[in-house]
């Protein structure tokens, strides 16, 4: 398919644009580089609709639609002929299926992406299942873009261990604040990476929607998130080297911590400057993650 | 019938928009290369066995949603970082439309498989280069700005000096592939949705069958049907992929006219100060700072959002819309620090560009290679001239002439 396309037979000579670097250092390389540039150009887009060549009557010049061309416009004989036109009947038929099927997939894909976004309504909660079907796994999209309202709040994400050191005895550390860290990491920053920007600040969001008020877990995506989000706390104190040379993490509790965004001050507006706390109980650390392990 | 003819013609017997799907495929492409560099060093923890979203926990989930990803073929080490480094290559190489249909189908591969193994590590930006890498396979996005063109300019002046060509890279690209295909479906792998292994697939036997028709058939009949149907798929994909950029603005600005930040003009406020979104605190503190300023941008962003799929019924609208979108989101590359997710949507957006516009973009950066390297020895004669072609400088048949068609969208006028 790469190899013979129609473009490469269907000219004999003239370059193309694009790749005319060389040509350039040339003595007087200006006209007829741009002026097949251009011709290539109409080549490519308009088809036979267009009235650069000598296929085309003239009154189809520049008309967008060219609406006024005759069906099957002659070829000249010396190209390759190609198109529609120049299908015998039975090949038609298999053209014009051709075009049918991808109409069809093409109206049913859009209608399928268009109610996947768009507010449930009537017909897409009639037909919930059969857009679910067609959407997952692949075409799942989300468009609300700091929609309808932005973010107000910095959610922070924290964590102490609890320490259990070689004899036995243990030790609780303060907490740590993640969302800082990687609020600093940030910082002056021209391409944060996922691993700063995303991955605590969308775990904690898994977890808060696989998860009720006591947090009990939901199915099996909250089991999921709360491994998840363990895990993430292992690799983070392991880095921030929580438990020193000789200790290990027995035990790991998160909490968040939500402030509301200042106000413009302009605005006029006073929001409470209280942070919430959400405190989730102490998860153990299996076997393979006290030490780091994980990253 | 009399009006609809042109229109059944228009879309089959041509690719259209060769410029705009080269520029989405280079825009699409070097998305996901500069993010794939930019994450080498965290790749580990991104996408690696024993990255927090762990293989086990990555292979209950897909096993439930049965997305498709050749990461978990296997919790190797070394199956990851071959498959890290391959997605690597394969955009690079669609990058510079080397076989670019192949090149799309495993592009493909590579994102899907990165970004399948770890969803939750992902934003906006790696869910339109979900779409887009899907969405370019259906297309002929290496007419042009390609390795592919190229080859087939050179293999057009061996044969018009009457020399035979043949092509050994293409068929042995071709059969790796199918040993491939075959053992991972033979091993169960592609078990889960059959959605992208049966493009595959068809892809595979796509080429198959050009390959066939061009040299096997007694008539060109079969091969111009070929061609008909590449270029019928090339166009519905096209459509889609205008309509999903559609969809996307329309979305964001119809959820956005809802929210009562947007309304009282102060939301551009607030995710400046977002602590995960603010690399330039005190640039954020700059631009809010007036609040008369921030209340012009909030309003200005929901309405273009909103508008910009009715302009494209206006070709001059929808290009100063488009230039605005896409000044809009440089902006929001460094102030927002989401230098990824914004080229990604200027990838996207740049399939509304004028073909007029991107021509002369091509040539000045032909220009600025040739300055860079001067050899010449890509094209060592310089082509005749099309004898047909038209003459004089290319003033005179610029824009004006080009401008009915530039867009190559299959709407009117536009």
């Amino acid at each position: 398919m790469d190899a013979q396309d129609r473009g490469s037979d269907a000219r004999h000579g003239p370059a193309e644009p694009g790749v005319p670097g060389p040509r350039t250092p040339l003595p007087a390389p200006t006209a007829p580089a741009d002026g097949t540039d251009v011709s290539d150009e109409t080549d490519r887009t308009g088809g036979t609709d267009r009235a650069d060549g000598p296929a085309v009557p003239v009154g189809a010049q520049d008309q967008p639609g060219g609406v006024e061309q005759p069906p099957g416009a002659q070829m000249p004989s010396d190209s390759p002929r190609t198109g529609i036109a120049a299908l015998s009947p039975p090949y038609r038929i298999g053209a014009a299926l051709a075009l049918a099927a991808v109409a069809v997939t093409v109206c049913v894909h859009l209608g399928m992406a268009f109610l996947h976004v768009a507010p449930p309504n009537t017909v897409s909660k009639k037909h919930s299942e059969t857009i679910a079907d067609w959407i997952y796994p692949e075409f799942e999209q989300n468009w609300k873009l700091f929609a309808p309202n932005p973010l107000q709040q910095n959610v922070s994400v924290q964590v102490r261990a609890e320490i259990r050191w070689p004899d036995g005895s243990r030790r609780t550390t303060g907490w740590y604040d993640l969302s800082a860290q990687d609020g600093r990491d940030i910082d002056g920053n021209p391409a944060p990476s996922h691993t700063q920007q995303n991955e605590l600040r969308r775990a904690w969001d898994f977890y808060v929607s696989t998860h009720d008020d006591d947090n009990r877990p939901v199915g099996l995506r909250g089991a999921l998130s709360e491994s998840y989000l363990r895990r993430i706390m292992a690799l983070r104190l392991d880095r921030a080297d929580a438990a020193g040379p000789h200790g290990e993490v027995a035990r790991v509790q998160v909490r968040s911590r939500t402030t509301q965004v200042p106000p413009p001050e302009w605005s006029g507006e006073k929001a409470s400057d209280e942070a919430e706390y959400r405190e989730l109980p102490w998860w153990p650390l299996p076997e393979g993650e006290t030490r780091g392990g994980v990253g | 019938m009399n009006r609809l003819w042109p229109a059944v013609a228009r879309v089959t017997d041509s690719a259209l928009g060769p410029y705009q799907t080269a520029v989405l495929r280079i825009g699409v492409a070097l998305t996901w290369l500069l993010f794939l560099l930019r994450e080498y060093p965290h790749r580990q923890e991104l996408y690696g066995p024993d990255s927090p979203w762990s293989w086990d926990l990555a292979a209950q989930l897909v096993g439930a949603n049965d997305a498709f990803t050749v990461l978990l073929w296997s919790d190797s080490q070394v199956w990851f970082e071959a498959v890290y480094a391959l997605a690597v290559l394969f955009s690079l190489l669609l990058l510079l439309g080397w076989r670019t249909r192949t090149m799309t189908a495993l592009f493909m591969v590579g994102v899907l498989s990165l970004q399948n193994r770890s969803v939750f590590m992902g934003d906006g930006g790696d869910n339109v280069l979900h779409l887009m890498a899907i969405y370019l396979l259906f297309t002929r996005c290496g007419h042009v700005w390609s390795l592919d063109a190229r080859r087939a300019r050179r293999a057009a002046r061996a044969r018009a000096r009457g020399e035979r060509t043949h092509d050994a890279v293409g068929p042995a690209l071709w059969a790796v592939l199918g040993v491939v295909l075959l053992l991972g479906s033979l091993a169960g792998r592609t078990d889960g949705d059959w959605f992208i292994p049966a493009l595959l697939w068809a892809v595979w036997l796509g080429q198959a069958g050009w390959w066939l028709a061009g040299r096997l058939a007694r008539t060109d009949q079969p091969r111009i049907l070929l061609d008909v149907v590449g270029n019928v798929a090339h166009n519905g994909a096209l459509l889609v992929i205008m309509a999903e950029a559609c969809l996307i603005y329309a979305t964001a600005g119809w959820y956005k006219v809802q929210g009562s930040r947007w309304q009282d003009g102060t939301a551009v406020h607030y995710p400046l100060h977002l602590e995960y979104f603010s690399p330039w605190p005190s640039l954020a503190g700059l631009l809010t700072a007036s609040g008369t300023l921030v209340m012009l941008v909030t309003y200005v962003t929901v309405v273009v959002q909103v508008a910009f799929p009715f302009t494209l019924f206006n070709r001059r609208v929808k290009n100063v819309l488009l230039g605005f979108m896409i000044l809009e989101h440089a902006v929001i590359a460094v102030v927002l620090g989401l230098p990824f997710f914004s080229l990604a949507m200027i990838a996207a957006d740049a399939v509304f560009l004028p073909t007029s516009f991107l021509c002369r973009a091509g040539r000045l950066a032909a220009r600025a290679r040739g300055r860079l390297r001067p050899r010449g020895d890509a094209v060592p004669v310089p082509p005749p001239r099309r004898p047909d072609g038209p003459p004089g400088r290319p003033s005179a048949v610029g824009p004006a002439q080009a401008a009915p068609v530039t867009d190559g969208v299959p709407g009117p006028r536009t």
